[in-house]
């Protein structure tokens, strides 16, 4: 199977259609969430789901989803699901002329972070403005901007988790931000002693337009700052290529300063 | 920016970067390493460009001047855009040539920052106001 972008549904836009966002807590025994699946299957298409447990000991789930037949209401929608055992509580918000949007849902968290997301395009459209009004300060503003989120970020993974599985289980933790949409990142031996090579497939810095900037510079700080707050020390980063410059994908050089 | 000024204006860059060339080449002859233009790395890794610089043979950068040459008064983008090239290399001085002035808030920011701001409506006598400020820096041993 191939990995792949993962699909959420904060909005669905589907002219002519009835749409439901249908939120249900549901008891964590085994078997409640199927039978919710069932209950529903017989009244609406699902588009998207996703469920998540709670500290409460209740779970909860979450689903997009269009009306088989046009009178089907918000109300029977939750009366059907609180026939079934598994239900602890629902709510159905119905779209209006077509567009539905999650109006239950305040954010996403992650671990106990709370995240915020953006359309990629936006952020690189930021980076483009910041370099393109302050030239090359601005490109060494997203360097500085760059170090200091990863040292934030590598401190609270530290301490989470301790140093020593950071250290030792980098390749892992580089397929947490590529979860995150940051780009495939694949770490090794760099040619200089106590360096590294890093490879970004899809990084999400050089995703868009750039045409103001000639390199990923948020990103080659953010390597720098992680490496330091991993290792404590300070690494020179370069990026050596740069889909920018017209490479398949970006390459960085840390070296140990 | 060359490409917004009229024909004159561009005119008067070229003329103030020979000025600065000239600073650069009497302060050399005095064993000086000062450069017009500089280009300089910063601690980003990123090079950055300026009017004139003066730089010892290693360490900290002594002094950096850049000029923003305009038809109305000079707003705090630019002062912006200098200062974060200042922030990365990080120099004991900092001057920026401003024809013909800074807009109030651009003034406020560049006082914040600690950016030594020349004023002048005539570009070409920014050149012995910059002068006059690296002279005092190098005689009050920023040289050193």
């Amino acid at each position: 199977m191939k990995e792949g972008k993962k699909k959420i549904f904060p909005v669905h836009y589907a002219p002519g259609k009835k749409l439901f966002h249908i939120v249900v807590t549901i008891s964590d025994a085994p078997g409640s969430y199927s039978s919710i699946l069932d209950l529903l299957r017989t009244k609406v298409n699902l588009i998207g789901t996703s469920t998540y447990t709670r500290n409460d000991g209740t779970a909860m789930f979450s689903g997009f989803s269009e009306a088989l037949t046009p009178r089907l209401t918000g109300k029977e929608l939750e009366k059907l699901i609180m026939s079934s055992k598994a239900a602890i509580s629902v709510k159905v918000y119905e779209g209006e002329d077509g567009l539905l949007v999650d109006t239950f849902h305040t954010g996403f968290v992650v671990g106990d972070e709370v995240y915020v997301l953006m359309r990629r395009d936006g952020l690189v459209h930021v980076f483009d403005r910041v370099s393109k009004m302050l030239g090359s300060g601005g490109d060494a503003l997203l360097f500085e901007e760059g170090m200091a989120m990863s040292m934030r970020n590598a401190e609270m993974m530290i301490r989470n988790v301790g140093a020593e599985r950071v250290r030792a289980q980098m390749g892992v933790l580089n397929r947490f931000l590529a979860a995150q949409g940051w780009g495939e990142i694949e770490a090794k031996e760099g040619p200089k002693k106590g360096g590294f090579t890093v490879r970004i497939d899809d990084c999400f810095e050089c995703s868009a337009d750039g045409s103001s900037r000639r390199g990923c510079n948020f990103m080659r700080g953010y390597l720098a700052g992680g490496a330091r707050a991993t290792f404590g020390k300070d690494y020179e980063s370069k990026e050596t290529k740069c889909r920018l410059r017209g490479a398949d994908s970006c390459e960085f050089q840390l070296t140990p300063s | 920016m060359l490409l917004t000024l009229p024909a004159a204006s561009i005119a008067l860059v070229v003329e103030n970067r020979g000025g600065f060339e000239t600073i650069a080449n009497q302060l050399n002859r005095r064993g000086m390493k000062a450069h017009a233009p500089a280009a300089i790395v910063g601690k980003s890794g990123v090079k950055h460009e300026f009017a004139f610089a003066l730089e010892p043979d290693s360490g900290k950068t002594k002094i950096v001047v850049d000029t923003e040459l305009s038809v109305r008064e000079v707003d705090e983008m630019k002062v912006l855009k200098f200062y974060v090239k200042v922030f990365d290399v990080g120099p004991e001085k900092a001057v920026l040539c401003v024809c013909p002035k800074l807009g109030e808030r651009a003034a406020t920011l560049a006082k914040e920052y600690g950016i030594t701001v020349l004023e002048d409506d005539v570009p070409r006598r920014l050149i012995p106001m910059a002068e006059k400020v690296v002279n005092e820096f190098v005689g009050s041993g920023g040289n050193q």
